[in-house]
């Protein structure tokens, strides 16, 4: 049978009788209530009983002008090509609510240069999409398009990531949950929320669990607000990498192997970032084993957080506790890529671009550290453990592992002058904005001061900052055949501290634009708690 | 066999005379360009009116008005093809067919590709880029499936028609699904195919499922994305066809009449394409690659370049950034880092194909770096052109089975790249 109507007609025609079905409403002006504000009609969408379909459990109004996908399908269902018809050719401002229920899906899907949408389910509990049979590899896919929510519903079992979205000005994920049943292992998904070369940036109230990767994952992306949220069981937590300005707050991260990632790797096309304020999350017990793959797969099991190879980094009023290897790991690429030597060759190109192996301004202070450093572990870590658990460390007799452990190996080449012929390989606008390889000045300085020791009062002398190589040239005393430094294992209390004394600029707030509106601690969180410190 | 000139010319002028009566029912030709050249390819062919279209016209020609603006439920709507069952051939008056040189591979289907060009309107030339195709464009694309991978020329299973149609707001593209015999059908979500059987090269039983993509699908290969700039750049993505770049066209075609003639120059000589630089021999040429090539008796630079032309056409679509691109755009994988075009220097920065490169996203035990050179066997990049499992395999969509001839030939491409930090100890 032939139809003279597009489609996209077919389509409209189709979602509107299925709403007309469910709520008997014709109201089609596309604006009321769908961020929970009042409508151009100026009626409120919550008021006003008639145009309101449902409210989800996190008490955002569904109304009626809304698309439905398979509004009348039964737990078990396959909604795949409901879902992918819905979400092709949207119109602007779509609101798209997603049934009550556990349904299957059995492709990606995926949504393009979509403009003002709303994806919804009914609740993080009452919308779970199970993708365990999916022939697709990610879930959810949002490429290109501003302004897109995605909120209340769960993804289950994704071939590859949950909810991905690339190159979106304006993505925010509410009350969504990414979730790998079962056992953390290796054949597991990679990220759960994963937005990738984003901007305007809003994670808040969600659940990653038993990603192989990061659970929740920001990449090259700029201007990101990650809140309240909650990572369980992955291999890292929360990761944020090459992005800038980012405020990472009210968090917990508990039972990954890391819990929560700064990182600046090499060769990405947005080549570094910067800027990153950790503070007011909890990250605790992660002590999960490790089975990453690639950079992440080195993360010692059982630390609380690590920042690697990325500089302007705030860490402050976090509680770091039971993380058996270390509470926070500070460390340059040298420890993953130590030979100097080949640094020109492979990385060369984006050492050109800015990306840095080494780290400055990283400022720890006012965060809270208990019972860490109980059985430190990770292969990277090995000889380091090694270390300060026999004699061969500064003290001379075995330590409890620093909760604060500082590589310093960049730092201590960088003021010897050994790395100045990097210097050549840095672009002019790289160098503009301050990446170079010169002896390490005060703004330059890895800083922690002001944190508590909240361990039981036995073993109050037990927090410790330790210095795998002392950051002053003065401070060398061991050397190989070859004059190279060797590990000193420098260590002490971390109260009272004679290592990272110093003090740092505080860094500014990182603000998301959301259709319009302003999130994070210069917009709707200004009389947040956290926000004030 | 390469026919001379004088036979094209004939070849055309028969053409020219059968299209006396074929006109477009679409009416009048676009009047920004050169008037109609009454020899051209596309002379009769008719044209968009710019009138909202109509699923259902009946059309003599292509049915311009309904490609530009609906999106019909059956590809007969559009009256692409003189047999409306049959998409392979017979394209209706202005069609051209055309191959490439090196194409991604699709499950061991064959394809069978048209371009059609709005009378009076002509192709630009582009020296690295997909051609300049004028706005009124339509390029259809049909998959079928060999019984027997060795003789494509034998039975077939026509499977799915894609259309890249270009319309006034830019690139759109449709998938249509061979749904019986005689028609095929819209396909918005795709068709999922299970158990087809073809028999490959090696004379091995291949089953697998076949995946007609979503329409959503097309944009993950064929966009180009914006860096984003700032927290205010609202720039969005922009799509384009990926084959038909003059490297892919440069190459012999065996029209249906017999004559075998350079693509791109039977183009310009046909008025369908403008700009084609005088000095051919400086038109960017990429190599032929296919399931017969004969990988052992390959020079060292015939392999490189055979495997830089796989990659490109198969990876390159996303794995790219900065280069002849438009000015801060990448592919959709630009970001990763992993950068595969056939215009990159490979020694500039061997980084850029992975070589010594930590896997980003996800990675393998076991593969610690994109392309180890001299150990295929741990380049990840290899193992994910081989494996089927989707949370590794690449390319991310259309394909379910390994392409055995193509990994060969970056297994060998591999082994053969120059010794980097991470390759084994001689």
């Amino acid at each position: 049978m032939r139809h003279s109507h597009t489609f996209k007609k077919l389509f409209l025609i189709t979602a509107m009788s299925s709403g007309l079905l469910l709520a008997g409403c014709d109201g089609d002006d596309g604006k009321d209530g769908k961020d929970g504000r009042d409508g151009a009609d100026g009626q409120s969408a919550n008021g006003d009983a008639s145009a309101q379909l449902a409210v989800t459990t996190s008490g955002f109004v569904i109304t009626d002008d809304a698309i439905l996908v398979a509004p009348d399908a039964a737990d078990g269902d396959d909604i795949t090509e409901a879902l992918s018809v819905a979400l092709f050719d949207l119109p602007e401002d779509a609101l798209v609510v997603l049934p009550k229920g556990r349904f299957v899906v059995t492709e990606s899907i995926v949504v393009n240069s979509a403009s003002g949408l709303t994806l919804t389910g009914h609740g993080i509990h009452e919308t779970v999409l199970d993708f365990s049979t999916s022939y697709g590899d990610d879930a959810f896919r949002f490429q290109g398009g501003n302004g897109i929510t995605v909120r209340d519903l769960a993804v289950y079992e994704a071939p590859k990531n949950g909810i991905k979205a690339t190159n979106v000005n304006g993505i925010h994920m509410t009350y969504t949950a990414t979730v790998w049943e079962g056992e953390l292992e290796a054949n597991n998904g990679a990220y759960g929320l994963y937005p990738l070369k984003s901007q305007n940036v809003l994670l808040e109230n969600n659940y990653a669990f038993g990603s192989a990767d990061a659970g929740i994952y920001v990449g090259q992306s700029e201007n990101i607000v990650v809140r309240n949220n909650t990572a369980k069981q992955n291999v890292a937590g929360i990761e944020i990498e090459n992005s800038t300005m980012a405020d990472v707050y009210n968090n917990i991260a508990v039972g990954n192997s890391g819990g929560i990632l700064v990182f600046d790797l090499p060769g990405l096309d947005k080549a570094y970032g910067g800027n990153v304020r950790i503070f007011n999350n909890h990250a605790y017990s992660n002590n999960a084993q490790n089975v990453g793959a690639g950079v992440v797969g080195l993360v010692p099991p059982g630390t609380g957080a690590l920042v690697l190879a990325t500089s302007d980094v705030e860490m402050y009023n976090n509680q770091l506790t039971d993380n058996a290897t270390t509470a926070v790991a500070i460390t340059s690429y040298l420890l993953v890529e130590p030979d100097l030597a080949s640094y020109p060759a492979n990385f060369g190109a984006t050492m050109g671009d800015g990306w840095s192996p080494l780290l400055k301004n990283v400022y720890l202070h006012n965060n809270t550290f208990a019972r860490n450093g109980a059985d430190p572990q990770g292969e990277l870590l090995q000889p380091i453990i090694d270390g300060y658990g026999s004699n061969l460390n500064s003290k001379g007799s075995p330590q409890t592992f620093p909760a604060i452990l500082y590589d310093g190996i960049g730092e201590l080449l960088s003021n010897v002058g050994e790395l100045t012929a990097f210097n050549a390989l840095v672009s002019a606008e790289a160098q503009a904005d301050g990446v170079n390889y010169d002896p390490y000045s005060a703004d330059d300085l890895i800083c922690a001061n002001s944190n508590i020791n909240g361990n039981p009062a036995p073993d109050y002398d037990e927090v410790n900052t330790g210095l795998v190589y002392p950051n002053d040239p003065a401070d060398l005393t061991q050397v190989d055949g070859n004059g190279n430094p060797l590990p000193h294992l420098l260590i002490d209390q971390m109260v009272n501290n004679t290592y990272l004394n110093c003090v740092q600029p505080r860094l500014a707030p990182a603000v998301v634009n959301f259709r319009n509106n302003i999130y994070g601690c210069t917009g709707d969180d200004l009389a947040e708690a956290a926000c004030a410190l | 066999m390469r026919n001379n000139k004088k036979t094209m010319m004939a070849a055309l002028m028969a053409s020219v005379l059968m299209t006396a009566c074929g006109g477009g029912g679409s009416g009048s030709s676009s009047d920004d360009d050169d008037s109609a050249n009454s020899s051209a390819l596309n002379a009769g062919a008719g044209a968009p009116t710019g009138a909202e279209g109509n699923c259902n016209a009946a059309t003599t020609g292509v049915n311009w008005d309904a490609l530009m603006s609906e999106t019909c439920p059956n590809l007969s709507d559009y009256k692409l093809f003189t047999d409306a069952g049959d998409p392979t051939a017979g394209p209706t008056r202005g069609g051209v067919p055309y191959d490439l040189s090196t194409s991604l591979f699709s499950d061991y289907t064959s394809k069978y590709r048209f371009v059609f060009v709005p009378e009076g309107k002509t192709v630009g030339f582009n020296e690295s880029e997909a051609l300049d195709f004028p706005v009124g464009t339509v390029i259809t694309k049909t998959f079928a499936l060999p019984a027997n991978t060795a003789m494509p020329e034998g039975d077939e299973r026509v499977i799915e028609t894609r259309l890249l149609i270009h319309r006034a707001d830019g690139w759109i593209a449709l998938p249509y699904y061979w749904s019986s015999e005689t028609e095929a059908t819209l396909a918005i979500a795709g068709k999922r195919l299970t158990d087809l059987t073809t028999i490959n090269h090696q004379g091995q039983t291949l089953t697998f499922d076949y995946a007609v993509p979503k329409a959503a699908d097309c944009t993950s290969c064929h966009s180009i994305v914006p860096n984003l700039t700032g927290p205010d750049d609202q720039r969005e993505q922009i799509f384009l066809p990926i084959g038909p770049k003059a490297r892919y066209l440069n190459k012999d075609f065996t029209y249906p009449d017999g004559t075998v003639y350079n693509q791109l120059q039977y183009w310009a000589e046909g008025a369908l394409l403008a700009g084609l630089p005088a000095d051919f021999t400086r038109v960017e040429k990429a190599p032929v690659f296919n399931d017969q090539t004969h990988l052992a008796s390959l020079s060292e630079r015939e392999l490189n370049d055979k495997a830089r032309a796989y990659l490109d056409i198969n990876c390159a679509h996303c794995h790219r950034a900065d280069l002849t691109l438009p000015e801060g755009y990448a592919g959709a994988a630009g970001s990763s880092g992993v950068q595969l075009e056939y215009n990159r220097n490979y020694a500039d920065s061997p980084g850029k194909f992975g070589v010594c490169k930590d896997p980003v996203a996800g990675g393998m035990a076991g593969y610690p770096y994109d392309v180890i050179p001299g150990n295929a066997d741990e380049s990840y990049l290899q193992f994910r052109i081989e494996t089927t499992d989707s949370r590794h395999k690449m390319p991310e969509l259309g394909r379910s089975i390994a392409h055995r001839e193509g990994a060969l030939l970056i297994r060998s491409w591999i082994n053969q790249l120059p010794r980097a930090s991470c390759s084994p100890a001689p």
